[in-house]
């Protein structure tokens, strides 16, 4: 294993072979060595972080692509590593590993942990890959993965939202194929560089912008875009919490990625940024106005996570690094926050009235709750309000009657939103109306670790939010580079007979 | 006639190291307070060392000298995503973070003493009422610090959850009014928020100077909708109708000296704000000249009319309070609309008027709710029907009470008379005369609903379950008489506060007033209290003397020796006339009340849930692929055409 010790490029396909190939190993293993396949899952996903933060340090100042199986693209399967790339391939296995499953949802684990490895897999590669048809497959494993993860719980309302979950999934995925498709009609390449170069001929017209519209829609069902959302808010309520703070956490953040890099590279034109303003923009009300009713802490923080994804695409359609640097911060910020939240609700799930009174058991859950409140809603100086004003005066520096729009709507769904969260603090902090009550269990030990670790980071972004930010901008600067992209996957000659 | 530098001697200056100005020793004095009241809350002491923190603050503001020197800039400053972000006081600022500390300062005496015990015995805890006192302290300090539109943002944003907190921390019906509060405030936040992007995207920067540069060339639609959007989100806090609904239950309900800070400065924040954008950068004559089309009022007569009316209906709703608290903080609403428009008439004296009228009332409604905590710390109610006859046993708290009603309604000799005699006096001399009946009117509810105050706790008779009570404790009549002086010196000699407030005038370029010792002397009206109150107790001795010449006949009456309809009533049945006080004038005007702003806010609320019950039903019982389906045929329809 010299790999521990010295770190090449290679070792990029790692995070996606490595948990695939134990993903496929737990059955066979767990029939010699039981205690031994248990615990297969958290080792490989540690080594993936492990070597995912090791590339960050070697080469997280430049992007590189990697051409797999010696096949140079636009032929072989591409992956291009760039720092937004990394830091959500180096999300997956941390993320997973922070809500493993520990026992309680399910009479099977090696089924769950082997469901679990091939979400991990396939999540990395989504956030790795230089190629469109590399993007649609990986995206069904993750489908398939979580399908299998929120009917863990089997219970029937479980699976009736699994179905519906499923029908939507399997129809956007359609749709998304007829986009890739007609992509392919048009350029005849599913390389994402190539498609950059093409894309200001071939792509920048209505015959473009129809595959970008499918391929929204159809990665937009796990990227929870609205109108394509509307399994959420059943299905989080029924899988398991954990399950469902790394689908609301995480997963919908990999296809917001994927579409993110599809704008940038291939559909970079008006008519593309104001569909994805305009979804964005009514998710957030949407979301925001039926957390407003809920009634039950999962459907509340699935509304809310409907709403903030609303807010990350209306970020990333302004374009440009100011955009990008927008949609990260909210991205990031989101993908803390949610996940924490969840992890307090692995226990606290359920009707909100339980919820009465609950800070006198665990007060310093309670505290975490208002502080991701009012990160949530944008208070400053907390990171929220620095992502929210990124957010808002790109929306103002746009100027268009849509944009404007778009900021009277997401100006009114934040104070809707204040509304809701501070309804649930000011519920935890309340007397319970009789003291017969039974105290409701406090949040796990790990859970609650989860909890306090985002909190904590989140205090330490509000302080150091000068190179937070600064941190951020550069990640948002390669990000947006569409350039640097063609050139770095086609280094040679390749660039000057593309362009032309 | 100038004055001396009153009423302070000169202070030495501190030796600082660095670039560190007396402005950071003071955010760090606020900051250090916040951080020993987290740490030593709990402790017994922790009152008189509360009081000791903002006594150094307050010697710190002084030391700034920022009232009648140069305006200071902090050391303390970010960049921020390339926004600049900093912190400069100047008169304007010193007056309103002088306010602050003095409310804090008195309320942090009123709760470290008696009235700690009581509330320790309800079940709170005394660190989390000192650590939410000192975070509005801070908060309030670096709001009215702002350098930049930025940092006003987020110092609204911290004054408006440090409040929440204050008011929230009893819990029960407090922390469900602060939960009306937060929503009203937040809605209002973004509002600001929206405005000041929108500010951002015509001048391209935060800063003050940028804008005040670009009023100039910002056409009058434009300038409208800030208007609209600033006013709308800064008049939540102050209480601007119709976005009134939240603040006097939300006052009234937060534990006592909380109370009485939050009704002394708290909404006056709103009032900061709006000088800052609307007085000092755009500028009254800009408002002036927003006419509105075809009608004869501008966008200035607008604003006074909203600010004349939020003096008339609050005040009337106070009129038919039963409790105590709240009905001095539906008050709070309405004294709030005497400041607005005294700034909006913009004269010397007008504004004068207006910003005299904060400190006037700060001190007043400080003093009047501190009486009636203490009324309601002896007796554990407010309710004004279940008071009365307290004068015998609470007679120290009666003169507070007393010398704090006539200060509120605006009679000589106190210090609210001064400022509103100068907010009507520019009324009339700037010709708007139906703005100066609509105040009157308003005085007049004052007047009556404090009578009504007075009465029902502390004339008639006294209560049985009342006979064994006792004059508040010392701890708490100190500030009470503390606050008490003041008033009433403040009444007789405004001259220093008309030297702070002349100063304010001069760092917000309007016009300057001139004043004396004893009130205003120029064309627009003069008035001189010493020589008034001197007539007004050579009145009282010429009485006394004609009474004492005439033999001084008088007898004492016991408080149940009385009658009623010639019919002599027995001391088991008491005989205290407080429920439906003014059943004549409510027979009169008692049509009047429609309940139309409760209307309009259940209004909204059951629109946000109509939205938000048919969001619901999209999201949980369509049947979902058909949306997917829809959507992109509508998304290809958009595509083709």
């Amino acid at each position: 294993m010299t790999g521990l010790f010295s770190i090449s490029q290679g070792h990029s396909v790692l995070p996606v072979v490595l948990p695939l190939l134990a993903a496929f190993l737990m059955q066979p293993l767990g029939r010699v060595a039981r205690p031994l396949a248990l615990l297969l899952g958290p080792a490989t996903l540690a080594l993936s972080a492990y070597l995912l933060i090791r590339l960050w340090l070697a080469y997280g100042d430049a992007p590189y692509a990697l051409a797999i199986g010696g096949f140079a693209p636009p032929l072989g399967i591409t992956f291009y590593v760039d720092r937004l790339a990394l830091l959500f391939a180096t999300a997956v296995p941390v993320l997973t590993l922070l809500f493993w499953s520990r026992g309680e949802d399910d009479a099977d684990p090696l089924r769950r942990d082997a469901v679990m490895l091939l979400l991990a897999a396939a999540a990395t590669g989504l956030a790795l890959s230089g190629d469109l048809f590399n993007i649609y497959v990986f995206y069904e494993l993750v489908a398939v993965a979580s399908f299998g993860l929120v009917t863990l719980r089997a219970t029937g309302a479980a699976y009736i939202a699994t179905v519906r979950y499923l029908l939507l999934s399997a129809l956007g995925s359609v749709l998304a194929l007829v986009g890739i498709a007609i992509v392919y009609l048009q350029t005849g390449t599913l390389s994402l560089a190539q498609l950059a170069m093409l894309a200001p001929d071939a792509l920048q017209n209505p015959l473009g912008l129809a595959p970008f519209a499918l391929l929204l829609i159809g990665f937009g069902v796990k990227a929870e875009l609205f109108p394509v959302n509307t399994w959420v808010p059943e299905v989080y309520a029924t899988a398991p919490t954990r399950i469902s703070a790394l689908l609301a956490g995480l997963v919908s953040k990999l296809a917001v990625i994927v579409v993110v890099r599809l704008l940038v590279l291939a559909f970079d034109g008006t008519g593309a940024t104001q569909l994805m303003l305009a979804l964005g923009a009514l998710g957030f009300v949407t979301g925001e106005l039926a957390a407003w009713r809920a009634r039950d802490l999962n459907r509340m923080l699935a509304y809310s996570s409907i709403g903030q994804l609303g807010l990350v695409f209306v970020g990333f359609s302004l374009g440009g690094t100011a955009g990008m640097l927008a949609g990260l911060a909210l991205v990031l910020h989101h993908l803390i926050i949610k996940s924490a939240l969840f992890a307090l609700a692995t226990r606290w799930r359920g009707a909100l009235a339980r919820l009465t009174g609950a800070a006198r058991s665990a007060p310093v859950s309670a505290g975490l709750v208002v502080l991701f409140a009012l990160s949530l809603i944008g208070v400053p100086p907390l990171p929220g309000f620095w992502a929210k004003l990124l957010l808002v005066l790109g929306l103002v520096e746009l100027s268009t009657p849509l944009a404007l729009g778009a900021l009277a709507l997401v100006l009114l769904g934040s104070a809707v939103e204040a509304n809701y969260l501070f309804r649930l603090v000011v519920r935890l902090y309340a007397r319970p109306d009789d003291a017969s009550t039974p105290a409701l269990p406090k949040p796990k030990l790990l859970d609650f670790g989860v909890a306090s670790a985002a909190g904590v980071l989140l205090l330490a972004a509000t302080v150091s939010v000068v190179p937070v930010s600064g941190w951020l901008r550069g990640v948002a600067d390669q990000a947006a580079d569409r350039a640097a992209y063609i050139d770095t996957v086609f280094p040679t000659t390749l660039v000057q007979s593309g362009a032309r | 006639m100038q004055l001396p530098a009153l009423p302070l001697p000169a202070l030495p200056a501190l030796p600082l190291p660095g670039a560190l100005t007396p402005l950071d020793l003071l955010f760090a004095a606020a900051a250090a307070t916040l951080l020993l009241a987290l740490l030593l809350g709990r402790w017994r002491m922790a009152g008189p060392l509360m009081v000791m923190g903002y006594g150094v603050q307050f010697w710190l503001l002084l030391e700034t000298g920022t009232l009648r020197g140069e305006p200071m800039t902090a050391a303390m400053r970010f960049e921020i995503l390339g926004h600049a972000l900093g912190w400069r006081y100047d008169a304007l600022s010193w007056f309103f973070a002088m306010i602050t500390i003095g409310a804090g300062f008195v309320s942090a005496w009123y709760a470290g003493g008696g009235w700690q015990g009581l509330y320790r015995s309800q079940g709170h805890g005394p660190r989390l009422f000192h650590v939410a006192l000192a975070a509005n302290v801070l908060s309030m300090l670096l709001l009215v610090g702002s350098g930049d539109f930025l940092s006003l943002f987020i110092g609204w944003e911290l004054v408006s959850w440090a409040s929440f907190l204050l008011m929230a921390v009893a819990g029960g019906i407090a922390a469900q009014a602060a939960l009306r509060y937060v929503t009203y405030a937040f809605a209002g936040a973004m509002a600001v928020l929206g405005a000041l992007v929108l500010i951002y995207g015509v001048t391209g920067s935060f800063s003050y100077a940028d804008f005040a540069a670009a009023v100039p060339t910002i056409t009058n639609g434009q300038l409208w909708v800030l208007v609209a959007l600033l006013v709308g989100g800064f008049g939540v806090k102050l209480g601007l109708i119709p976005l009134h609904l939240w603040q006097a239950p939300a006052y009234a309900e937060t534990p006592g000296p909380g109370s009485a800070f939050l009704g002394a400065i708290s909404a006056r924040m709103g009032l900061y704000a709006i000088v800052v954008v609307f007085v000092a950068l755009v500028g009254i004559g800009r408002l002036v000249q927003m006419e509105i089309p075809y009608t004869f009022i501008s966008a200035r007569e607008l604003l006074c009319w909203i600010a004349a009316l939020t003096i008339i209906f609050p005040t009337y709703t106070a009129l038919q309070q039963h409790d105590a608290r709240y009905l001095l903080a539906w008050h709070g609403i309405g004294q709030g609309g005497y400041m607005l428009l005294g700034l909006l008439v913009g004269t010397a004296n007008g504004s004068a008027g207006g910003l005299l009228h904060v400190f006037n009332y700060a001190i007043t409604q400080a003093a009047l709710l501190m009486a009636v905590f203490a009324v309601m710390y002896r007796t554990g109610t407010a309710d004004l029907n279940k008071l009365g006859g307290l004068f015998t046993r609470m007679p120290i708290t009666f003169v507070v009470l007393l010398i704090g009603i006539i200060s509120l309604a605006g009679l000589p000799p106190m210090a609210g008379f001064v400022s509103k005699w100068l907010v009507y006096r520019s009324l009339i001399a700037a010709e708007m005369p139906f703005l100066f009946v609509a105040s009157v009117i308003g005085t007049l509810g004052t007047i009556l609903s404090v009578y009504k105050l007075i009465h029902n706790i502390f004339l008639g008779q006294l209560r049985l379950e009342h006979e064994q009570v006792r004059e508040a404790p010392v701890s708490l009549l100190a500030p009470m008489l503390g606050l008490s002086t003041v008033i009433f010196l403040a009444g007789v000699f405004p001259g220093p506060a008309l030297s702070w407030v002349a100063e304010v005038q001069r760092a917000l370029g309007l016009e300057v007033i001139s004043y004396t010792l004893g009130g205003v002397e120029s064309p627009q009206g003069s008035i001189d209290m010493v020589w008034l109150v001197g007539v007004l107790f050579a009145g009282f001795g010429v009485g006394a003397l004609v009474f004492y010449g005439f033999g001084g006949k008088s007898k004492r009456v016991h408080q149940l020796d009385n009658y009623a309809g010639g019919h002599f009533l027995t001391a088991d049945v008491r005989y205290h006339y407080s429920d439906n006080f003014y059943a004549g004038l409510m027979h009169l005007i008692g049509g009047l009340y429609k309940g139309g702003f409760r209307w309009l806010e259940g209004t909204v609320t059951s629109t946000v849930d109509m939205l938000s019950f048919s969001t619901v039903g999209v999201y949980r019982y369509v049947q979902p692929t058909l949306f997917l389906l829809a959507a992109a045929a509508v998304m290809l329809a958009w595509v083709v055409l």
